[in-house]
């Protein structure tokens, strides 16, 4: 069978080049270290200044106590001696949000005249509109507590699926697992490119293999470079605290369908390249598409576009990585199963056969056929 | 009989007229020499006979049916030797005429006797398990030439087999090129009068596309002959004589 012989010479060629093949299978586990040492291992805070006028203890104490389940702040707290100071602080983005208790704050507690505290900070910064919540919340919850006025509706927050407990590295796992697979793209059109630079590609157009073989047996070998990579950024990834809520299996199968539609992105890039330099400068460009827009690098907004058995659907889901992203955020942070992810895996199998086709289809046409 | 046959074969580039209403027959068993100054359009009338590229008229028959039909069957039949290296850097030897056995449906194990042969053949059979990238750029010419007949085609095109090679393998070349004379029908590319004159029986001369002639060396030398007074003519003479001394592009 001629594309087990591809196969073959293609594993074989893989592993003799060992500098490209250990560039594709530790880009993702050196992204989850990165990631790692980012976030500092631990959940997310937020850096709240404080400037006390008042000077009444039970403020900073108030911001203190906002914490997680685990007793990790959520607000670390920074007493600074005035408001300038404080603002330049918030300028150099060591703080996310500036608390100012004005003097006779304490005093309103008790019944004396109304006051009034101040929230300020960079509304640009993204980091801001929690810290702020955050701290506002605390401050409120000590007012209502000195004025014995409990509000008469209160709020549980019951986190979805095992999110509560998820440092916000966990969180980034999911795409990193993603950008393992994406990685891919470069390989394997890199691979074909290869094939046409050297010339190898028309002494093979006069053999009886087909577009089929040729691509067939490639893709084979970097599904399994693929899952080499996307093992060992589990594996990175477990090393450096994260634990996965669902079943690992289900994951490994999201990523090797993925791998697919990848391959399918790759193929289109070497459609457009008749040398190895040229693939690598073509695919930035989808490589890119695909990392950022999909959601792998960092969560996106959903653009919807209609709907469909009512379902949203959005501008980035005609990328099948965006499907594999949230059917892994599903698996791996909410603890979903196979039977939870039924419409992503759906839309990454179609999705990743049309762009496969379209890429075998245009690979034929480009590289494949007799010349005109 | 002739076992490749080209008819009114055209194809242009633009308004470069590269190959114009060829027509010639290579009959079966004999060694064609195919000769023209750079540029004449022997690579593109190569390309059109093996059904690389498409002409825009005429056609190709390889044992009497057309090359670019796409039917595998019929490209099996003839085996390319191209000008250029063109080799898997990162497979041996034996593995690539192996694999480029299978690929032409010759079943592994006998692709794999085959490819010993051939590296014998070749004075590799010690380098058989040398990536092809760590070969010298003579013994990368020699597996270049041995990947065309792993398949055991009827037809062996052969661009330039001698460039770039050392006088010893120009010879193991020449001698291998020699044996396959009878066995197999072989059109020979070449820039080298003495390497035609020596194995081609007989000769095409092709400039700016079109075919100026096609005879056997003998014939050629002696239409040639009166216009060189001082010595016997050769088929060097003849190609000046039929293409001019003007330098080419």
């Amino acid at each position: 069978m001629r594309l087990w012989s591809v196969f073959r010479k293609a594993m074989r060629e893989q592993l003799r080049d060992r500098s490209t093949l250990a560039m594709t299978l530790l880009a993702a586990p050196l992204f989850c270290l990165l990631y790692f040492l980012m976030m500092g291992g631990s959940s997310t805070s937020y850096t709240a200044l404080l400037v006390n006028q008042d000077g009444n203890p039970a403020v900073a104490e108030a911001l203190r106590t906002v914490q997680y389940e685990d007793g990790a702040p959520l607000l670390k707290l920074r007493t600074v001696a005035d408001r300038p100071a404080a603002e330049k602080l918030l300028r150099d983005r060591e703080g996310d949000a500036l608390v100012i208790i004005p003097p006779g704050f304490s005093a309103a507690l008790q019944g004396g005249p109304a006051s009034r505290y101040v929230l300020s900070g960079d509304l640009t910064n993204p980091r801001y509109t929690v810290a702020a919540i955050l701290a506002a919340t605390a401050v409120d919850g000590l007012v209502q507590q000195a004025v014995g006025a409990p509000p008469p509706v209160q709020f549980v927050e019951e986190p979805l699926g095992g999110s509560g407990s998820r440092t916000e590295f966990e969180s980034y796992v999911p795409g990193i697992i993603m950008i393992a697979v994406e990685m891919l793209m470069f390989k394997f059109a890199m691979m074909l490119a290869a094939e046409v630079e050297a010339g190898t590609l028309r002494r093979l157009r006069l053999t009886r293999m087909t577009a089929f073989d040729l691509l067939g047996g490639i893709s084979l070998t970097q599904m399994i470079v693929g899952a080499g990579a996307v093992l060992l950024t589990f594996a990175t990834a477990a090393l450096l605290g994260f634990e996965s809520q669902g079943p690992l299996w289900v994951a490994i199968l999201i990523t090797t369908l993925a791998t697919f539609s990848i391959i399918g992105f790759g193929l289109l890039t070497a459609c457009y390249s008749r040398t190895t330099t040229e693939a690598a400068v073509v695919g930035t460009f989808p490589m890119l598409t695909v990392m950022f827009f999909s959601g792998s690098a960092f969560p996106l907004p959903r653009v919807p576009l209609f709907s469909l058995f009512g379902r949203v659907v959005s501008v980035y889901d005609i990328l099948p990585p965006t499907h594999a992203v949230t059917a892994l955020n599903k698996v791996l942070t909410m603890g979903a199963g196979l039977g939870e992810i039924g419409y992503e895996l759906a839309a990454i199998l179609v999705l990743s056969a049309v762009y496969f086709a379209a890429g075998v289809w245009l690979f034929h046409r480009r590289h494949m056929r007799v010349q005109l | 009989m002739a076992v490749l046959e080209t008819i009114g074969l055209t194809k242009r580039f633009g308004s470069l007229v590269a190959v114009n209403d060829l027509s010639l027959k290579v009959e079966d068993g004999e060694v064609f020499g195919f000769l023209g100054p750079n540029g004449a359009g022997k690579t593109t009338a190569i390309h059109m006979m093996c059904g690389l590229l498409k002409p825009d008229a005429g056609q190709t028959l390889i044992h009497g049916r057309p090359a670019a039909s796409g039917d595998p069957d019929t490209r099996a039949r003839v085996g390319v030797c191209p000008q250029n290296i063109v080799l898997w850097g990162n497979m041996t030897c034996l593995e690539q005429l192996e694999f480029i056995g299978e690929m032409y449906g010759v079943a592994r194990t006998e692709a794999r006797r085959r490819g010993l042969a051939l590296l014998e053949a070749m004075s590799l059979t010690d380098k058989r398990d040398r990536l092809a990238r760590t070969l010298s750029g003579g013994m990368q010419r020699r597996l270049n030439l041995a990947m065309a007949l792993v398949h055991d085609p009827a037809i062996l095109v052969l661009d330039e087999p001698e460039a770039g090679l050392d006088p010893q393998s120009r010879v193991l070349v020449r001698e291998f090129i020699k044996s396959l004379t009878r066995k197999k029908t072989v059109i020979l590319t070449t820039h080298n009068m003495d390497e035609a004159e020596r194995l081609a029986d007989r000769v095409a001369i092709i400039d700016q596309g079109h075919l100026l002639t096609v005879d056997t060396p003998e014939a050629l030398k002696r239409q040639v002959g009166p216009q060189v007074q001082v010595r016997a003519s050769t088929l060097e003479d003849v190609f000046i004589a039929m293409t001019g001394r003007g330098l080419r592009e």
